[in-house]
């Protein structure tokens, strides 16, 4: 199948998907569940075909609507793209599949089926869209969805947190549309490859106004410093499958937007660049210093997003091709890996009812299977050799001294050792221990259905893999890089 | 590929163990035994000359294009250490079968320690300094969780933990230094990074971390204190990672760099040698007040540890030459020492040495083993710690600029040493008055004999301390190969002997072993010492005081970044605006030329109303009255629409105006007629501030930003195309419907999840809060 | 499915309009509502087809027919959208996406491009020569969601009336 498929229906399949599925309400729930299986297979194996096709570092693309793309949408995608799209696609199929084995977690609730197509079709176009503004409606498909998603269900306290997601990503939207309308005013253009020219002609001043302002947009998404402040209090709350989902893919849409934007139009770095270190070396603090002061898995988790994004953002800052192949290599292992923790944490709540970890202890004896799938993506998050955590932490780190960013660098890997604490402090609270003298204790009564632990197996098996296949997964970074600094393959692409 | 076969086969059988421990029990030992099982068959096969001389290295390939591969070459050095780690590992995997009852998480236990030792195996065999890093960090992991096996106990967890966090703090130093240096250096390789030997600041502020990590790792003052704490591990685990190897890390790593960098460093070789001294001194007196018999143990090889990394940290070759020699002679007798009092605490139920008495008829044979563990510990003739400790003040005695002072250090560590020896002897195997001990003593006649094997272990490496001393050959190949390996062939002249003659090195470890017997035999000048020692800071306090710290400062910061209050939220957000791109926007003002502030009066008119329809909505307290501004605003704004000629936008604006306004006022009559006062005194300033800056900016910045403006827009070539290529002469709806009907799509979607959305939260009956003790 | 939703049965009026059934409704009203919901209904219908080349579109179809939907729900409430329009919404928001993705994917099939305009030309009675493209099926899958999302409005707004009214007592002691 040739990319030309392949693109337009990773987008449209699952959007016509949400259509059928909601016309399949108040059905038996298998014909839902089986649109939203296929679907996401299918999914997958078309972001995999998508993949193949740019693995030597090309670009593919094709028209959408008018087939001039100075006035209709390009679909593009280069390796970074291709590779967001794989791994993404994986983490909505095994999260559904987690989703269906879980009893607590309202994937019975109404309509979860169709949002949760919804919100694939949205992740999607967001990593394969060549246009501005086709990138905001991307992002309000995805979001609109997890608005709903993350509310589901709905007790009280769900609600009110879930607020905070959506007022907070309304007014991020309403920044973003008004951002699109600065850069069309300021160049005639929202074609990204398009801007990618013009944006050359526009002063140097007021193209890093433009790129700072993108910056804090998409910062918001991404969670970066200090527009974080919604994360960690609302995704807490929503129900384990969701939290997972979100956890791993949509701030990391956020972070590809930024990478996309900052090294196709404001490539020259400069000052964007200069902030964007700053940021991130307080996003990488501030973030794990709040998960050590937390005392619940899901918040410990929470706050690591926010911490584990400043890594990125560090890598794009330093504008070398070690520094975005490492911040690419690193999105790609912390999605996997973040998605498999709150998977767990999922698994936890459902079988003990709460997360809190003076609550738990000793799971290690009572499900010492949980423990494992715990431990090794825990290891791997704290950038513990030899897991996939810790080739990416090393190459960051290695290009950051090679860049002479002492500081930022040395923060990286101090916040490692912070991690690595609070990640002992979840071992600590939930699997060490005496089974007996804890409050509540994960007994072999309460045992979770197979998918639940299935779905997390794979995902751990996953970020093995990684480990095994660094080598060319790091030069597929690499070229990924390479892409998004020459600029020139992509461009060409979309205009041809 | 012998190496690469022997460190897979222990990957594999961590695996296997993991999996089948239940079903194995206490057999699960031997079988991952079976793992420096083959590292010995391999280290003798070399030995004997059967191995090809490529058999020991080899290359794989990981992460070739940031320098990470396994670039295994096992040279002298490597070899000597693969001996004691697969020696060693072998005796303590079946005494562990002994020291167990069974029980369901053996297999948990094994799959670690044979995971620990294939990463000690490969830290001493890669020439990759990324890939020592990763072994290095296997080895802490290991640790922590092989200390906290007995995970019931809350003390078992704290230690590991300690363990964890300071030799971790360590392998980010480590890392931070081996990637400053290998940086400057220009390669990965460890002998690369030798020989091109880089001193510019980055690399010497790299040899400072990879310093401190090697440190923390063995123990070194004042990173010491994890070691004691340690001790909550099993006796197997102490036995072997934290008294024969994995201690031996950091020494490991000195001795690698010391010949290459002390003699062009300046600061290195007085400050490596220097923390060894204090450290030997230090551990050694420490040793002396402990009354736990297995804290005694750490604490003497904290001293040890100083000792050998005071002797390896130098560089120079004769004193490289000894520290290999007491390396290998203090795995052999701390060993035994462990596995000695393993059994002692296994049988008696206890290792306090205030409680023990009469030991020594109840189990002679490992009262056997200790003694003479501890006589080569003290450095008694003719066993093979007596060589080393010859072997050490001959050569400290050799060195220039410093050699009293090391030969100094040395002798009153060796009395410390000799003293402590004496206090293990006594204190564990002596039958005792009963004023020497306490109340709740073990009566000999409690404890019951060792099991058949279970003393076997101890009483391999004690014949082996004194086959050494007597026969001096093989331990001289070995140790002769490790220093080849690390200064050059000119040390392969220097060779171990029993005898040395009468000399200084005679006296002086005479000197040591009677100054040892006084101290022991007159505490009372040890105990008023302690009383000044005890008022310097214990570094474990230090320790519980920085994370207690660590912890609350945690809590401060996020209670202040993390307040809950979505307004504040959302003035950080715009305030983020305002401070980043708005401060661009306002250094780089350039309004543009010719600017036309309005048209014709009429657009002067419905602007005037808007603004102020929108400042009314935002100023007045009941809901209607906001709402039907919020609906002026709403209609201003079609009416500007219809002005600047575009009716499709202007009907559309309208209708969505229309519909919203009809929703607001049905959903209005459900709520209190007013809003609520803001709870926070200055929230209502705060908003003002903000949301006026907002506007302000993107008024300015959409000004700015068009007269940036030098290539038009696309407006042009979408009316263009309207009719030849969307069919239609509407060009708003052939862009929505055909050229970018994509963003239609999209959007259309977001109104179906929109009125899902609602529905879901409005019919859906809100779920009692299951949660309440989650959530803040 | 969504719960509590389409044309079921409702035991208490809203209090947003009189009852359909009160002896208060009076005729001339109900008579006007009706002319004025059919012309707007036949006004958004026009808008619809004239939309590709005069100002409209499904989308301000969608507003028009919607408004005039409101309308019925200010004279009778939700019951009364439910006697007008007996549908769930889901199936309008579902066929309205389905029916957009469809003509995108006819585009595809046709046109070489996913959404791409596909045309031909018609001669219609009435309305004259029309250019007929896959984006006015398109349009009317837009119209469809546009409606859809209004009676989701109107009865997610009639259903929390009848809660209020359950609970009308509780909520006025706040109140005051």
């Amino acid at each position: 199948m040739s990319p030309d498929v392949a693109l337009p229906l990773l987008v449209g399949l699952p959007l016509g998907a949400a259509a059928v599925s909601l016309l399949l309400l108040g059905r038996p729930l298998v014909l839902q569940r089986t649109v939203s299986l296929v679907v996401l297979a299918t999914m997958q194996v078309l972001s995999i075909v998508v993949v193949a096709s740019v693995w030597d570092g090309s670009v593919v693309s094709v028209r959408v609507g008018a087939v001039d793309p100075a006035v209709g949408i390009v679909l593009a995608a280069d390796p970074l793209g291709a590779i967001m799209l794989v791994v993404s696609s994986l983490m909505l199929w095994t999260v559904m599949v987690y989703a269906i084995g879980s009893q607590r977690t309202k994937e019975q609730a109404p309509a979860f089926h169709p949002l949760y197509l919804v919100l694939a079709a949205g992740v999607a176009a967001s990593f394969l869209t060549a246009d501005l503004f086709n990138l905001f409606v991307a992002f309000e498909v995805m979001l609109v969805a997890s608005y709903v998603l993350i509310t589901l269900g709905g007790s009280r306290d769900q609600v009110r947190h879930g607020m905070t997601y959506v007022v907070i990503g309304l007014l991020a939207s309403t920044l973003f549309i008004t951002a699109i309308g600065l850069v069309y005013a300021a160049t005639g253009e929202v074609n990204l490859a398009a801007l990618a020219v013009a944006m050359d002609q526009v002063p140097t001043g007021i193209r890093t106004a433009l790129g700072l302002l993108l910056l804090v947009v998409f910062g918001v998404k991404a969670a970066i410093f200090p527009l974080f402040q919604w994360l960690p209090d609302s995704y807490p709350t929503a129900p384990s499958p969701v939290t997972a989902l979100f956890a791993g893919l949509l701030t990391k849409v956020g972070v590809y937007a930024i990478i996309r934007t900052q090294t196709l139009l404001f490539p020259t770095g400069g000052e964007v660049s200069i902030a964007l270190l700053v940021l991130a070396a307080l996003t990488m603090t501030v973030g794990v210093v709040g998960a050590i002061a937390q005392n619940d898995i899901k918040r410990i988790l929470s706050f690591h997003i926010v911490s584990q994004i400043g890594y990125m953002i560090f890598g794009l800052g330093l504008f070398t091709l070690a520094g975005i192949a490492g911040a690419v290599l690193y999105v790609v292992h912390h999605i996997v890996v973040k998605t498999t923790l709150f998977l767990v944490g999922g698994i936890v709540e459902e079988r003990a009812g709460t997360g809190a970890l003076d609550r738990l202890g000793g799971a290690m004896h009572t499900a010492p299977v949980l423990a494992v799938l715990f431990l090794l993506p825990a290891l791997s998050l704290a950038g513990i050799p030899p897991f996939s955590g810790f080739v990416a932490k090393l190459s960051l780190a290695q290009s950051g001294f090679a860049a002479e960013q002492w500081v930022v660098t040395g923060v990286s890997l101090a916040v490692g050792l912070l991690t690595l604490f609070s990640m002992t402090k979840i071992w600590n609270g939930v699997f060490w221990g005496d089974p007996a003298r804890a409050a509540v204790s994960l007994d072999r009564e309460h045992v979770v259905a197979a998918p639940m632990t299935v779905a997390t197996a794979i995902l751990v098996t996953v970020s093995l893999a990684f480990v095994v296949a660094a080598g060319p997964l790091y030069d597929f970074s690499e070229r990924a890089a390479s892409v998004l600094l020459e600029r020139g393959a992509y461009v060409q692409a979309v205009l041809r | 590929m012998a190496v690469v076969a022997v460190l897979v086969l222990h990957g594999l059988l961590a695996l296997a163990a993991g999996l089948s421990g239940r079903r194995l029990g206490r057999r699960v030992l031997l079988l991952v035994a079976c793992g420096p099982l083959a590292a010995v068959v391999l280290l003798v096969a070399h030995a004997l000359g059967l191995l090809g001389s490529g058999a020991l290295a080899t290359s794989v390939s990981w992460v070739p294009s940031i320098g990470l591969q396994f670039d295994l070459v096992l040279d002298g050095f490597g070899i000597l250490f693969w001996w004691l780690i697969a020696g060693i590992g072998l005796l303590v995997m079946v005494y562990a079968t002994r020291y167990f009852a069974p029980r369901d998480d053996l297999g948990l236990f094994a799959s670690m320690l044979v995971l620990f030792a294939g990463a000690m195996l490969l830290l001493t065999s890669t020439d990759n300094v990324l890939v020592l890093f990763v072994a290095w960090e296997l080895t802490s992991i290991t640790s922590y969780l092989l200390i906290g096996f007995d995970d019931h106990r809350a003390e078992a967890r704290a230690s590991a933990l300690q363990a964890l966090l300071v030799t971790g703090a360590g392998g980010l130093a480590l890392l931070g230094g081996l990637l400053l240096v290998a940086g400057s250096a220009g390669t990965t390789s460890l002998t690369g990074i030798l020989v091109v030997a880089p001193t510019d600041p980055a690399a010497q502020a790299g040899f400072a971390l990879v310093v401190l990590g090697a440190a923390t790792k063995s123990a070194q003052v004042p990173v010491h204190f994890w070691l004691p704490g340690a001790m909550s591990a099993p006796t197997p685990v102490s036995a072997y990672l934290h008294s024969a190897t994995m201690v031996k890390a950091g020494i490991y790593v000195l001795a690698r760099f010391a010949p290459a960098i002390g003699p062009v460093v300046g600061w290195w070789a007085p400050v490596v040698v220097g923390l060894g001294g204090v450290t030997m001194l230090l551990g050694g007196w420490r040793a002396l007040r402990a009354t736990d018999l297995k804290e005694l143990l750490a604490y003497g090889t904290v001293s040890q540890l100083g000792f050998i990394v005071l002797l390896v940290g130098h560089g120079d070759p004769e004193l490289v030459h000894a520290g290999a020699t007491l390396l290998l002679a203090h795995a052999l007798f701390k060993a035994t020492l462990f596995l000695a009092v393993g059994v002692i605490d296994h049988q008696a139920g206890t290792r306090d040495l205030r409680r023990l008495t009469g030991i020594a008829r109840r189990m002679p044979t490992t009262a056997l083993a200790l003694l003479v563990a501890a006589a080569s510990m003290a450095g008694v003739i003719p066993l093979f710690g007596f060589i080393a400790k010859e072997a050490a003040l001959e050569s400290t005695l050799h060195v220039g600029f410093g050699g009293p002072a090391m030969t100094a250090v040395v002798v009153v560590g060796s009395v410390l040493t000799a003293a402590y020896a004496l206090r293990l002897v006594w204190g564990s195997l002596a039958t005792k008055g009963p004023d020497e001990v306490d109340d709740d003593v073990v009566e000999p006649r409690e404890v019951a004999r060792p099991a058949p094997g279970f003393e076997g272990p101890a009483v391999v490496l004690t014949i082996l301390t004194v086959a050494f001393g007597v026969w001096v050959a093989p331990a001289d190949a070995l140790v002769v190969g490790a220093t080849t390996a690390l200064v050059g062939p000119e040390a392969a002249d220097i060779h171990l002997r029993l005898w040395h003659g009468f000399g200084l090195p005679l006296l002086l470890s005479s000197v040591a072993l009677v100054g040892g017997w006084v101290v022991w035999r007159w505490p009372g000048s040890v105990r008023r010492v302690a009383v000044v020692t005890a008022r310097v800071p214990d570094m474990e306090d230090v320790y519980r005081g920085s994370l207690r710290g660590l912890l609350a400062w945690a809590d401060r910061i996020t209670a202040v970044v993390q307040p809950g209050s979505l307004p504040l939220y959302g003035a950080v957000v715009l305030s983020t605006v305002l401070l980043l791109p708005g401060v661009a926007v306002l250094r780089n003002l350039a309004l543009p030329e010719g600017l036309v502030v309005a048209e014709s009066g009429l657009q002067v008119a419905i602007t005037a109303i808007v603004v102020g329809a929108a400042i009314g909505a935002a100023r007045v307290r009941r809901r209607l009255s906001a709402v039907l501004l919020l609906g002026a605003v709403g209609y201003g704004m079609a009416v500007l629409f219809v002005v600047q000629g575009a009716p499709d936008l202007a009907l559309t604006q309208l209708l969505v105006e229309t519909l919203s306004l009809a929703m607001f006022v049905l959903v209005l009559r459900r709520l209190p007629e007013r809003f609520e006062s803001t709870p926070w005194r200055f929230g209502r300033p705060l908003r003002v501030v903000v949301s006026l800056g907002t506007g302000i900016f993107v008024a300015v910045f959409t000004l700015v930003a068009a007269a940036a403006n030098r290539q038009g827009t696309a407006a042009a070539d979408f009316l263009e195309r309207s009719l030849p290529e969307g069919g239609g002469r509407n060009v708003v709806n052939v862009i929505l419907t055909d050229f970018r009907a994509l963003d239609t799509l999209g959007e259309i979607t977001v109104l179906v999840v929109a009125a899902i959305g609602i529905a879901l939260m409005v019919r859906t009956p809100v779920e009692p809060d299951e949660r309440g003790e989650v959530g803040p | 499915m969504i719960p509590p939703t389409g044309p079921v049965h409702r035991p208490t009026g809203p209090p947003a309009g009189p009852d359909a059934n009160s002896p208060r409704r009076s005729v001339i009203l109900d008579v006007v509502l009706d002319l004025v919901f059919r012309t707007a209904v036949l006004f958004g219908l026009f808008l619809l087809f004239a939309g590709h080349n005069a100002p409209g579109g499904g989308f301000v179809s969608g507003l028009v027919i919607g408004t005039a939907l409101v309308l019925r729900y200010v004279a009778g409430g939700a019951a009364e959208v439910d006697r007008v329009l007996p549908l769930e919404e889901h199936v309008l928001l579902g066929a309205g996406l389905l029916l957009a993705f469809a003509s995108g994917a006819a585009g595809w099939i046709f046109g070489g491009a996913f959404l791409y305009g596909a045309k031909a030309t018609l001669e219609i009675p009435v309305l004259g020569t029309v250019n007929a493209t896959s984006a006015l099926v398109f349009d009317v899958g837009v119209d469809l969601v546009v409606i859809g999302l209004v009676l989701g409005l109107l009865r997610s707004l009639g259903a929390a009336a009848d809660r209020d009214a359950d609970d009308v007592d509780t909520r006025r002691g706040v109140a005051s």
